[in-house]
């Protein structure tokens, strides 16, 4: 699989979990000029059970998209539908869970406190919370620290339960923003790793955005390379290699080849993002 | 010998030297008694005045004043916090307001709560609670206002209705910065309180300490200046310790 | 939720800025216009008199009588000598406890422990040793401006990042480069914190003194006008206290924007003093 199989028009999927049709998001500046356009006509569809990487340089907007897609921002045209509901603005909890980059579990209380709360959010009844909760963190292998607060576990641990929140509420889509951003490297490797074994149980939508090209590479089905602002997507790559994969498949040649071509699709754009960190105002035509 | 230990021994020889300083001093006669009576004068004056009804009568007056300036203080507080943080605009508007205000010292204001309130107790409660209202309002908004993001996306992400974010986000993340305002606004309603009653009043603690010095019983000033430090140290102590509890889920961080 | 409102832009037609700015303005308009027509028309004026007839009594009596305005320079001079007393003495001793890790641990508890004593109490006693003069004020004043500056130089001093100590060091800067370049630049936005919350406490001390000797100064007057109710003057003379004191609070803010090196210093009150996050 070379760049060659790539795929810009959004894919005929016939029942597709995600469906984003032409999204575009301006946000408006304080002094009331144009603003600044951080997506532009994005259109997508993301078949059920499929893992979707959005990557691209800083500021192209792949979080935004990933905050429209789960109701957090509503976009300046466009519409997303999920499970054949539209998404305007509004979350949706029962089909969506966010996993966020920074650990948002509540420091103030404790892990299974946490999952309580997230399912309390989501409306499950009271007496399935906690054997919901506890399921979600041995999946983690984090059952033993249930009644720890959030402050003492390593970021790794939490990190770990983070996802396990995400998974507790049983949701069909997971959206993942930068979920190992703060861990080091060997860290994330294993945590994709348990991921991908994971995920491939629960057949869940997933949509993730990274700046890693390993991590890309290593856990998504296809990969959605976006451009510099204003973000659009460039082109999709299709990693053909099913679920659980196993550490193995970062050794064989073809990954490494992967990995090679998405950084030379993402130079140029990464040099245009850094021009425009430099000169917000130059937006390109 | 360990670092800890030899701060302790300094610190415990630091107090030991103000006291044998202060005994020396009297029973050498450098400074007039007027001054500085002798600690032993101060401890017989102050358990002389403990046996007393008026010594009780006098702390039950000053008790009763801060409880009732700490009370309004706290619901005006909370509840003007509270109102102004629903809405970002008058957060904007309101916060440096009462922020400003509270750099100029309530002080300069006293002599209008002796002419509006008289020179009883109404005048001193007024003061304490206007003084305390500043703390407690502005780290309400503090922590009301100025929530994390993160927290707050996440809630919504999970769908938390608006009651459920202020209960389970938005409270117990400003709990600690609130427990800080109650903290100090109650110090604040406490000094008030006591300076209101030294500058203008017909009985209190403050009062007392007061009218000790113009009569020049200095003992029995002492005395009572002596019984109002360890009360505030004491419960100095007892507040912190109760606010650190409250937060204890913060303790562990870094 | 209103917290989340993310809206910077626009309202009702005008910057946000200038709305927030305006609507202040509304409110101290709408204040002082309260006040005028409850004093004309609801109030004893025994108790309350409109703000007109307070602007009449600033120009007079208080702007034309001589000796309120000898009370107001003299309870000036012992704001800014109380204060200037509180910077040097403050700086010295929590450069002196900041300095190394074992004086810290050593002498800051001794210090937030007389930090903690409500020195109002002791007011009765400074005015006793000190006497009814400016010395007595300026004394108190002392001991409520100097506890925030030690307490913030000491924390200044010890949220180093210790990077910036190891990158002096292979440079080859002596301990002394060290204090200068690194750790001073560094105190410099606690400092003003301390500055900042030592100008309010210094202001409330030399108030207080003020208030508490009735036989002269600020505090004669303040019962004078009291006891003859008589209030215009006396809003009128508590209205020219608190625009000193806004004044004081105001030079320290100009000085501390003009002072501090690189970023601006974080303007949130520390309230506490003694606890900075």
């Amino acid at each position: 699989m070379t760049v060659g199989d790539t795929l810009i028009a959004p894919q005929a999927s016939v029942n597709p979990a995600i469906s984003i049709r032409n999204v575009t998001q301006r946000f408006a500046p304080a002094g009331g000029a144009d603003g600044v356009l951080a997506l532009d006509n994005v259109s997508l569809d993301i078949a059920p059970g499929e893992f979707v990487c959005l990557l691209g340089p800083s500021g192209c907007g792949k979080s935004t998209l990933l905050n429209i897609v789960g109701g957090l921002f509503k976009p300046s045209s466009g519409e997303v539908t999920v499970a054949g509901r539209r998404v305007d603005g509004a979350p949706h909890p029962d089909e969506i869970a966010f996993v966020f980059q920074e650990s948002t579990l509540f420091p103030w209380y404790t892990i299974i406190e946490n999952f309580r709360i997230a399912l309390k959010f989501q409306g499950a009844p009271k007496s399935e919370r906690d054997d919901r909760a506890m399921e979600a963190l041995q999946a983690v292998g984090m059952a033993g620290f249930a009644r720890h607060y959030p402050s003492q576990l390593s970021i790794g641990m939490r990190q770990r339960v983070n996802l396990a929140r995400g998974i507790c509420v049983r949701t069909n889509i997971l959206l993942m923003v930068e979920p190992f951003a703060a861990l080091d490297e060997q860290s994330r490797m294993v945590l994709g790793e348990d991921l991908s074994i994971l995920l491939a149980k629960t057949g869940k939508t997933i949509v993730f955005v990274t700046h890693s090209l390993a991590e890309a590479v290593f856990l998504s089905d296809r990969i959605v390379v976006m451009t510099a602002r204003p973000g659009r997507i460039k082109t999709i790559v299709n990693v053909n290699e099913p679920h659980p994969r196993a550490p193995d498949f970062m050794l064989e040649p073809r990954f490494g080849e992967m990995r090679n071509d998405l950084f030379a699709l993402l130079r140029d754009e990464i040099r245009q993002a850094m021009a425009l960190q430099r000169d917000p105002l130059k937006v390109r035509a | 010998m360990s670092a800890g230990f030899a701060q302790r021994a300094i610190q415990l020889a630091f107090l030991i030297l103000a006291g044998g300083a202060w005994y020396a001093l009297t029973q050498a006669r450098v400074v007039s008694p007027l001054f500085l009576p002798p600690p032993q004068a101060v401890y017989a004056t102050l358990t002389r005045l403990l046996a007393t009804p008026q010594f009780w009568s006098a702390v039950q007056v000053t008790l009763t004043t801060i409880a009732k300036a700490y009370g309004i203080a706290i619901v005006s507080g909370v509840f003007v916090g509270y109102l102004i943080t629903r809405s970002r605009f008058w957060t904007d508007v309101l916060e440096p307001v009462i922020a400003g205000l509270f750099t100029i010292p309530i002080t300069l204001f006293f002599p209008l709560f002796i002419l509006f309130f008289g020179i009883g107790p109404a005048s001193k409660v007024a003061y304490g609670a206007t003084y305390g209202f500043f703390p407690i309002a502005l780290n309400t908004i503090a922590g009301l206002a100025h929530a994390d993001e993160r927290y707050l996306r996440a809630a919504r992400s999970m769908g938390a209705s608006g009651f459920d974010t202020f209960r389970h986000v938005l409270l117990p993340g400003a709990l600690p910065v609130l427990l800080t305002g109650l903290r100090v606004g109650f110090f604040i309603c406490f000094a008030s309180v006591l300076g209101g009653e030294a500058l203008s009043s017909i009985a209190g603690v403050g009062r007392n300490i007061a009218l000790s010095a113009e009569l020049m019983e200095s003992a029995r000033m002492y005395a009572w200046i002596a019984f109002v430090i360890c009360t505030a140290v004491t419960l100095n102590f007892l507040m912190t310790f109760i606010e650190n509890r409250a937060a204890s889920y913060e303790a562990a961080e870094r | 939720m209103s917290v989340m409102d993310t809206s910077e832009g626009v309202f009702m037609g005008m910057p946000r800025a200038r709305a927030v700015a305006l609507t202040r303005w509304a409110i101290v308009a709408t204040a002082a216009l309260a006040l005028e027509l409850y004093g004309r028309f609801f109030a004893d004026p025994a108790f309350m008199q409109p703000v007109s007839a307070i602007l009449r009594a600033w120009i007079d009596p208080v702007l034309s009588d001589a000796r309120i305005i000898r009370a107001l320079m003299d309870a000036v001079v012992e704001i800014a000598v109380a204060y200037a007393l509180s910077i040097i003495c403050g700086a010295t001793i929590g450069i002196a406890i900041g300095v190394s890790n074992f004086a810290r641990k050593s002498f800051l508890p001794i210090v937030l422990l007389l930090y903690a004593i409500p020195q109002v109490t002791l007011m009765p006693l400074f005015i006793l040793i000190f006497g009814l003069g400016a010395a007595g004020k300026i004394a108190f004043g002392f001991s409520h401006g100097v506890f925030p500056v030690i307490v913030n130089v000491v924390a200044g001093m010890r949220n180093m990042n210790p990077l910036y100590l190891r990158a002096v060091q292979s440079m080859g800067g002596t301990r002394f480069d060290t204090l200068r370049h690194v750790i001073f630049p560094n105190m410099v936005p606690a400092f003003f914190v301390g500055l900042r919350l030592s100008m309010t406490l210094t202001l409330l001390g030399v108030i207080l003194a003020e208030l508490y000797v009735s036989t002269g100064g600020i505090g004669y007057f303040t019962r004078l006008f009291a006891e003859n109710f008589n209030p215009a003057p006396l809003f009128a003379l508590i209205g020219s206290l608190a625009t000193i004191a806004i004044l004081f609070n105001s030079l320290v803010r100009v000085a501390e924007r003009r002072l501090t090196p690189g970023a601006r210093a974080p303007g949130k009150l520390n309230l506490s003093g003694a606890k900075s996050r």
